[in-house]
């Protein structure tokens, strides 16, 4: 069999932190494997035993948590080590006073000894020779700084040419970049001019072509309607006066009518005064 | 004083951590009471040793009272109290291992029958021949637990006694889970040899049980 349970899984087994698949596949090695599974017992009865360990029992005692925690001053080890090495100089000292030490420090020389002082010769040391004279260190300054001064010069103008090359460089090339912008934004604003009143141009044109179209057909209409207002006027006019002359001819026909009648009578009426012969003055 | 149910809902209340962090001192009072036991036990079964243990546990709660403004999430305060409390451990054991004086006590006591440490044990409602057997049953497995490597004892004390997951092992101790898992494995397989070299097994501590 392939598969062998690893002592980590084996723990996680034992502490029930295994789940699923992993678990499933711990259980049936188990099963497969006495060994294993031997083991594993004595793992829990070691813990059986083990879990006899009772806790103790303690009071929480208060905690101070004034200002930190006090250390004291001679405690801590850096205090500590100053004292040790003041008291072992001490202790130097007292012993160098019993024995009769004695410690100097005269000219460059340092002695320790014990007892007297011992008078040694001391060597001559003679200064060394000077061997340059003033003039001559003055003459190597001299030189020196005039050298100097040559070296700064070229160097100076050296950089000085470099810099106004430099300068000159990036004005050509600054001012060529200004043109080609300044140019393309002139350019870029015509086109745009040129676009801008196409534009307006045509869309003038849409507006007064719509305007137009739009007052010849109202003109169109109110026309038209003027013309048949104006036609059924006539026609009522005219019938208006059509009656009007009837009427009148009525009238004119009654008035003749009436007129013949009258004559009609009065001619009857001259006619029977006629034919009956008396004369006329005898009517009265 | 065993925990209360509500003791333990309130060991792990993110309010009562929230506001300890906030700086309540009663709330930090009552984190310190809730959890002094656990990390003295801790302690105790690291060094066998009372001092040492509250050694450990009073610095443990100082610097948790100090630092717990910086603690980043409240769900890992268990594995973050835990963490400062093996990091004194670690240092305690470094000093004693430095000096290497025996206390007086230990040296006079040591085979003394009269040893006094069973007199403070709690269950006192046992008989006190029971209370005995289970003290001196206890500290015999405890002094097995102290042949452990330290290593090893760590990772045996977090998961056996204090009921820590792998995963929060590994994290109080920077280690992979894995190696958590391994020292387990070689923590209880020496604590076995240590068992059977005194012949301590079920048979022979038999007796009343």
């Amino acid at each position: 069999m392939a598969y062998k349970a690893t002592e980590q899984e084996l723990m996680a087994y034992l502490y029930g932190e295994l789940e699923g698949v992993e678990k499933q596949v711990i259980e049936k090695y188990l099963q497969e494997n006495s060994e294993a599974r031997a083991e594993l017992e004595k793992l829990k009865s070691l813990r059986q035993l083990m879990a006899n360990v009772r806790d103790k029992e303690v009071i929480a005692p208060p905690l101070f948590l004034g200002d930190g925690p006090r250390v004291r001053l001679l405690d801590t080890p850096y205090v500590r080590t100053i004292l040790s090495v003041a008291a072992s100089l001490l202790l130097l000292m007292l012993v160098g006073r019993v024995v009769g030490m004695r410690m100097g420090w005269s000219g460059n020389e340092l002695s320790i000894g014990f007892g007297a002082p011992v008078e040694r010769a001391r060597p001559n040391i003679t200064p060394p020779v000077v061997a340059l004279t003033p003039g001559q260190v003055q003459e190597m300054i001299n030189t020196a700084v005039s050298e100097n001064n040559l070296s700064l010069q070229t160097n100076w103008v050296a950089t000085q040419q470099k810099l106004d090359a430099s300068i000159n460089r990036n004005l050509d090339l600054n001012s060529a970049k200004i043109d080609r912008l300044v140019k393309e934004s002139s350019a870029a604003s015509q086109d745009q001019i040129r676009e801008f009143v196409a534009g307006m141009q045509t869309e003038n044109l849409k507006v007064v072509k719509g305007y137009f179209q739009l007052s010849s057909t109202e003109q169109k209409q109110y026309i038209e309607g003027l013309l048949v207002d104006f036609s059924k006027y006539l026609q009522q006019q005219r019938n208006d006066d059509l009656q009007v002359v009837q009427t009148q001819l009525k009238s004119l026909e009654q008035n003749t009518d009436l007129f013949k009648q009258e004559t009609e009578q009065i001619l009857t009426s001259i006619i029977s005064t006629v034919g009956s012969g008396k004369p006329s003055g005898t009517m009265n | 004083m065993t925990e209360t149910l509500l003791d333990i809902a309130m060991m792990h209340s993110d309010t009562l951590i929230g506001q300890a962090k906030a700086g309540d001192q009663n709330a930090q009072g009552r984190v310190v009471q809730l959890w002094y036991k656990r990390i003295y036990n801790f302690g105790y079964k690291f060094f066998q040793d009372h001092d040492m243990a509250m050694e450990v546990s009073q610095k443990t709660f100082i610097s948790m009272c100090r630092n717990l403004p910086s603690l980043q999430d409240n769900t890992r305060f268990k594995s973050w109290l835990y963490k400062i409390a093996v990091n004194y451990c670690r240092e305690e054991a470094r000093k004693r291992k430095g000096n290497r004086s025996l206390s007086f006590d230990v040296v006079w006591n040591r085979d003394a029958d009269e040893s006094p440490r069973w007199e403070t044990s709690s269950n006192r409602f046992d008989s006190p021949e029971r209370q005995l057997q289970q003290q001196e049953l206890s500290d015999v497995l405890q002094a097995a637990l102290m042949e452990v490597n330290e290593e090893q004892r760590e990772v045996v004390i977090m998961k056996e006694y204090e009921g820590l997951k792998f995963r929060e092992i590994a994290e109080i101790l920077n280690i992979s889970e894995n190696t958590a898992k391994s020292r387990m494995y070689y923590g209880l397989d020496a604590l076995r040899k240590v068992l059977e070299k005194r012949n301590i097994n079920k048979e022979t501590i038999g007796y009343g049980l």
